[in-house]
């Protein structure tokens, strides 16, 4: 007598599918799991005999074998309890029509109840893709799995409720999503407008949102550079349904979903610590897990105190940063995480703080100064398009009220720039002026005549390197997309060239050369 | 390049050099001799400076440079390099090379050998003053720097000098002791106000309470020397209406960010930033440290 039930295994983000084969044979009563299962599938054993017998069917007193196949593939996780327990009780029963197309995923719990398990939303697109049509999932992953349209849905809250849908003794319809999802309203308490006289600061973030461009925002502690910072995702673009999709699969595959927040529904703000070790920031762990640049795909990774990262660990972020995607290689293969996101980082001027500043000496030796300068000269930076500087605001400008541009005001610009943007690169695989690569910039990014020259001028007096050159024209391009103009201005340009504070911060006379 | 020496009784040895209490007897050189016997003025100050220190010592060695004096400072750190590097630049910048005055031309004494490049993050600079200006040192090849013996290097920066100037000192700067040997060797003595809320400036107010002369504009010690200023700034006359409101600003104010100017202007921070990059692009102002400052 054998069964045959669907599921799925995840490796990263991608899921595949896997036939639970039950096989009850006369013996001594025993229970063998094989397919290359690890410790948490073997552990289901004892999970699910002790579910069965608690949800009031008998455990059968037979040598029974349960193969994961294909077999020669390693599996993880728990959510296999489910469907090895659906394929044991249902040994022997008819196979029913609702078991066609149909995959099985959930935890159990010794009571016989079906838990919230980890990577559901990654697990169902899998078995999308793979031909299945409905599947039985926890109840406590269905606002989570409900993000995919085209799949029935069964939740269920214990292993009787699935035993007795299977066998048709339970109608339930397939879950319907309401059409309208109440969307979590931002925190709104945080606004723009709370930054006094940053105007500065303020235009080139609404130009590196417009163009998801990565910023460095650079200025002496207390001059409001993590205040700028997290107010950036309220000021960019609501998130697509796709990306939604994207962040939401991330999110279930780190295992980071719950009750409270099913699904990602706004841009991710990540703001790892300075401690953070590679494998956390980039992904890790024997079977990979997605790290904090993957957290904050199609959002924001803000690296505050970026001095302070190991620069090992920064370097990393080099490839990522470049392709919008990280590949983690294991002996056994390799699983790809995707990360795109746009990078704020926040740096004090040096390492005590205070260069520049115009209330504070700084007490930075010159060995000092070099040694910290020297985090800032990699490869990384070069990376970000915008460098800025953020000014300590003195005490009697705090209490002034003078008019502060909004967050509503900043997110309508970055709005029409990004509409434009969705427009020119319909059809590519990009949709910001950050993203594109220097063979791009020559299609996309038409400059007029006297920007030329601007331009080559500027090449030439302000010694600007190669990957510079590139930056200043993708910044100019978002520039204009915010001005409404389709073509690249020589005032564009000399906006562009502004915000390249790093580059010229540390040039000083004095330094002798 | 090519050390050589001259003695107290030759002929070339240093005019006003001689006329001091100790003068440096040999004195070992290299570049051109003949700068040292021509109107020379001393810049010096901290080598820790602000971003203000290094510009006014900046500005004030092309001033002196543009006017046919001959710079003379320590080649340290801060404020020494900037008065250095103020010189050099007059002479670099193109209006200034067809006419007869300043060739980039500036003496550097040193606390060491002369083929000792001393700090060595200067050594473009050492190099550059070798070749354009000269060096000089009362220590012969090789001697290694010393704490003692730049205090004593400091009689020869005041001797060579008509005037010295200390741009910026904290209250125990060695530029401290260079103006008391200038007092003692009668020459004129000026301090470059500052902040009083900074300790950068402390030294160099102490010696204006003391009873040095206060350096209001560069003007002050050329007008002593007598020589009448002619420099205007050409590109000026070029500028536009938006580009000139900047710059007043700028000279009325001597530092500004960019969030300031903004504000004094009321035009949006996007129009701001295009101004200034094209002013900096003409060379008319610079950035650094977040700040915008009028250039020379």
């Amino acid at each position: 007598m054998m069964s045959k039930i669907f599921t799925a295994s995840l490796l990263g983000m991608e899921a595949d599918l896997v036939t639970v084969e039950t096989d009850i044979q006369p013996g001594l009563p025993a229970m063998n799991l094989v397919g290359l299962a690890d410790t948490t599938i073997k552990e289901a054993k004892e999970r699910i005999r002790a579910a069965i017998l608690n949800s009031d069917y008998p455990f059968p007193k037979h040598r029974i074998t349960v193969n994961l196949s294909p077999a020669g593939r390693p599996k993880e996780g728990s959510h296999f309890d489910l469907p090895i327990a659906v394929g044991i009780l249902l040994l022997g029963s008819e196979r029913t029509a609702r078991q066609e197309k149909t995959a099985f995923i959930g935890e159990l719990a010794l009571d016989g109840k079906v838990k919230h398990i980890r990577g559901a939303l990654p697990l169902a697109m899998g078995l999308r893709e793979r031909g299945i049509r409905r599947l039985v999932l926890p109840y406590e992953n269905l606002e989570e799995v409900a993000l995919l349209r085209d799949l029935e849905l069964y939740p269920v809250r214990s292993l009787r409720e699935s035993i007795e849908w299977c066998l048709g003794r339970r109608e339930q319809s397939a879950y319907k999503r309401k059409k309208k999802v109440k969307r979590k309203i931002m925190d709104q308490t945080i606004d723009f407008c709370d930054v006094v006289s940053q105007e500065n600061a303020k235009r080139a973030i609404t130009v590196a949102a417009a163009g998801n461009h990565g910023i460095l925002l650079m200025g002496s502690p207390g001059s409001g550079k993590t205040m700028l910072a997290k107010r950036i995702p309220a000021i960019m673009p609501e998130m697509s349904y796709t990306e939604q999709l994207e962040a939401t699969r991330i999110y279930s595959a780190a295992g980071l979903l719950s009750q409270a927040c099913p699904y990602i529904g706004e841009r991710p703000f990540r703001m790892p610590h300075h401690t953070i070790s590679r494998a956390a920031l980039i992904g890790g762990g024997n079977r990979p897990r997605p790290g904090e640049i993957s957290l904050a795909h199609n959002g924001i990774l803000f690296l505050d105190e970026f001095g302070e990262f190991d620069p090992q660990v920064t370097e990393l972020l080099r490839q990522p940063l470049e392709d919008g995607q990280v590949t983690i290689n294991r002996a056994w293969g390799s699983v790809t995480f995707p990360c795109r996101m746009m990078l704020v980082a926040a740096a004090n001027p040096c390492k005590c703080g205070y260069l520049g500043d115009d209330r504070h000496t700084c007490t930075c030796s010159e060995n000092q100064l070099s040694r910290y300068l020297s985090r800032f000269s990699g490869p990384v930076l070069e990376r970000i398009d915008l460098h800025i500087k953020v000014p300590a605001v003195p005490a009697q400008k705090l209490e002034k009220k003078t008019t502060a541009l909004s967050t509503a005001e900043m997110k309508a610009q970055v709005r029409q720039a990004a509409m434009l943007q969705k427009e020119r690169y319909k059809g590519t695989d990009i949709c910001f002026n950050g993203q594109l690569t220097q063979r791009q910039i020559q299609s996309y990014c038409p400059v007029t005549a006297s920007a030329n020259r601007f331009l080559k001028e500027a090449y030439e007096k302000l010694a600007l390197s190669m990957r510079t050159y590139y930056k200043i024209i993708k910044v100019a391009r978002t520039i204009a997309d915010l001005h409404g103009t389709d073509t690249i201005d020589a005032y564009h340009i000399a906006e562009a060239l502004q915000y390249r504070a790093l580059d010229r911060f540390y040039r000083r006379p004095g330094n002798g050369n | 390049m090519e050390i050589k020496e001259v003695r107290l009784d030759d002929s070339d040895y240093p005019r006003l050099l001689k006329e001091i209490k100790d003068p440096p007897n040999p004195l070992y050189y290299a570049g051109d001799l003949k700068l040292a016997s021509e109107r020379c003025a001393a810049v010096v100050g901290s080598r820790t400076a602000t971003e203000y220190g290094c510009w006014a010592a900046r500005r004030l060695g092309a001033r002196l440079a543009e006017s046919g004096v001959v710079v003379v400072s320590g080649m340290a750190k801060g404020i020494d390099a900037c008065a250095h590097e103020g010189a050099l630049e007059s002479g670099r910048s193109e209006e200034v090379s067809h006419s007869e005055v300043g060739s980039g031309r500036t003496i550097a004494v040193l606390g060491c050998g002369i083929d000792v490049c001393y700090p060595a993050s200067n050594r473009r600079l050492w190099k550059e003053i070798a070749r354009k200006g000269l060096l000089l040192s009362e220590y012969p090849e090789g001697t290694e720097p010393a704490r003692y013996r730049f205090p004593r290097r400091n009689r020869i920066i005041s001797g060579l000098a008509e005037a010295v100037v200390v741009v910026q000192a904290k209250e125990r700067s060695g530029a401290l002791i260079t103006a008391e040997l200038a007092a003692d060797q009668g020459r004129n003595v000026y301090a470059i106000p500052g902040n009083i809320n900074s300790a950068y400036n402390l030294g160099s107010n102490k010696l204006l309470r003391d009873g040095a002369m206060p350096l209001v504009v560069m003007e002050d010690i050329l007008d002593d020397m007598g020589l009448a200023s002619s420099h205007l700034q050409k590109i000026r006359k070029d500028l536009g209406k938006d580009e000139m409101t900047l710059i007043s600003l700028l000279e009325k104010n001597g530092e500004m960010t960019a969030d300031q100017l903004c504000a004094a202007t009321g035009q949006p921070p996007f129009q701001i930033s295009g101004i200034v990059t094209i002013l900096e692009m003409k060379g008319v102002i610079y950035t650094s440290l977040g700040k915008i400052f009028i250039a020379k």
